[in-house]
């Protein structure tokens, strides 16, 4: 999935910044939709798997900023741990996706995904307990924050990215990553 | 077509609406440091009188500056039990069974709520009195020295404006799906949660289709176009600072200072 060239992958980003401001506004009939489901993580996942770490790193720094700074969500007071959080899943996401190479699509993502999901909340959690919330923060505090509260987020992040992938290389908008021999 | 959000903002003549952009950005995370930093007493007595004063001076009617800390009273009544209940404090008032009440739980959990809010309201701030254009603008030229490391900030800059111009259209995309849905017996104003959640959810994947079809469009376009990289673009309004500028930014760099000389 890296067969394409800068200016593609460059208009993806911006795409996918794009869904980070808007995909969160459609969950807003939800109550606590946002808490919950995490929508913006999705683009951000998405872009790092397709377009490489450098375009994951920046969709995780520039989608939550500017969706803070346009819509006001998520808060400022929220947005540095947030900004850590989403900038390793974009970073992690497109590193992982050009190290692993099983030959089955849906391994190579599920274990980009895993890892960078778990790398993510790690680093989020670090950050927080060392900058943000310096000797306030505490295991548990992590753990239902990252885990409880966002469970149906991480569910619907494991069952939808591979398959928005796996939908995007159908309809040819992006490369097949192991395309079959002619 | 629809036009960009304009998010918080309200229109206004007042100091801080006249205030450049990209200063307003670099005060706000200097009195975000200033919040952060703060020490328990003098500390926050000083930032609240800081942001009484910008309140004032924005011409904003208090209720609109702390509107979304109203919205959030339940969030922040639940992070102060998270940490009155749970922190290891000496001082404990009260125990059942894993939750345990301290004095010091209370304290903390009084000072993250202190920290949250405080932040809020200077985002608020800057997002009620800056139009979201201007911000954007501000933040492509904030990232400039990023060059120096090696950051191609032509590149993030064009990927952010393309992305700004993007939203609308999105948006757009966004409700058409979703009238599509409702047309195909999509519940989104339910009473029932499960069937909000099932209607929202089938929205994710045609979204996709739909805005990667458009980035498939318009790459073709610019590189049919013989577009290569952002390097050589420019800009034709160059926008130099006031005075007034440079005079808010080292009133709050003082600020950020005075509050980690203060006695903790």
């Amino acid at each position: 999935m890296s067969k394409m060239s800068t200016v593609k992958c460059s208009i993806i980003t911006a795409v996918c910044i794009g869904l980070c401001v808007v995909l969160p506004m459609a969950f807003h009939s939800i109550p606590n939709g946002g808490t919950l489901f995490s929508p913006m993580h999705i683009p951000v996942l998405l872009c790092g798997l397709i377009c490489g770490w450098s375009f994951g790193l920046l969709c995780g720094l520039a989608g939550p900023l500017l969706s803070s700074l346009i819509t006001g969500m998520p808060p400022m007071a929220y947005l540095p741990s947030m900004l850590v959080e989403l900038a390793t899943y974009g970073l992690i996401c497109g590193l992982m996706i050009n190290l692993v190479r099983t030959k089955k699509l849906y391994t190579d993502l599920y274990i980009s995904l895993v890892v960078a999901l778990l790398a993510g909340r790690i680093v989020a959690g670090v950050a927080r307990a060392l900058i943000f919330a310096a000797g306030r923060y505490s295991l548990a505090a992590w753990t239902t924050s990252y885990f409880v509260m966002t469970w149906p987020g991480l569910v619907i992040q494991l069952a939808l990215v591979p398959a928005i992938v796996a939908a995007l290389m159908k309809a040819k908008l992006i490369p097949e990553r192991y395309p079959a021999q002619a | 077509m629809r036009t960009l959000p304009t998010g918080q903002y309200i229109p206004g003549h007042s100091f801080l609406h006249q205030l450049d952009a990209r200063v307003k950005i670099l005060c706000l995370f200097l009195l975000m440091t200033a919040v952060i930093g703060a020490s328990p007493l003098w500390g926050y007595a000083l930032v609240l009188v800081v942001i009484t004063m910008l309140i004032l001076l924005s011409g904003l009617p208090l209720r609109c500056a702390v509107a979304s800390v109203r919205r959030m009273c339940w969030f922040l009544l639940a992070i102060w039990l998270m940490n009155a209940l749970f922190f290891a404090g000496e001082d404990v008032l009260a125990s059942w069974g894993i939750f345990q009440l301290s004095r010091g739980g209370m304290k903390q959990g009084f000072r993250v709520v202190s920290n949250v809010v405080l932040i809020l309201i200077l985002g608020n701030l800057l997002t009620m009195t800056t139009l979201p254009t201007q911000v954007t603008t501000a933040l492509e030229s904030l990232i400039k020295p990023l060059k120096l490391i090696g950051v191609p900030t032509e590149e993030v800059a064009m990927i952010i404006s393309v992305a700004i111009q993007f939203i609308p259209t999105l948006m757009e995309e966004t409700e058409l799906i979703k009238m599509a849905q409702i047309a195909r017996g999509a519940r989104f104003e339910s009473k029932k949660l499960s069937e909000r959640v099932a209607s929202s959810l089938p929205l994710v994947v045609p979204i996709f289709i739909s805005a990667f079809r458009r980035a498939e469009e318009l790459a073709l376009a610019m590189e049919a176009r013989g577009y290569r990289n952002a390097k050589n673009r420019t800009r034709c309004q160059k926008e130099p600072l006031e005075l007034y500028d440079y005079v808010a930014l080292i009133v709050c760099a003082l600020i950020c200072l005075l509050q980690f000389l203060l006695p903790r």
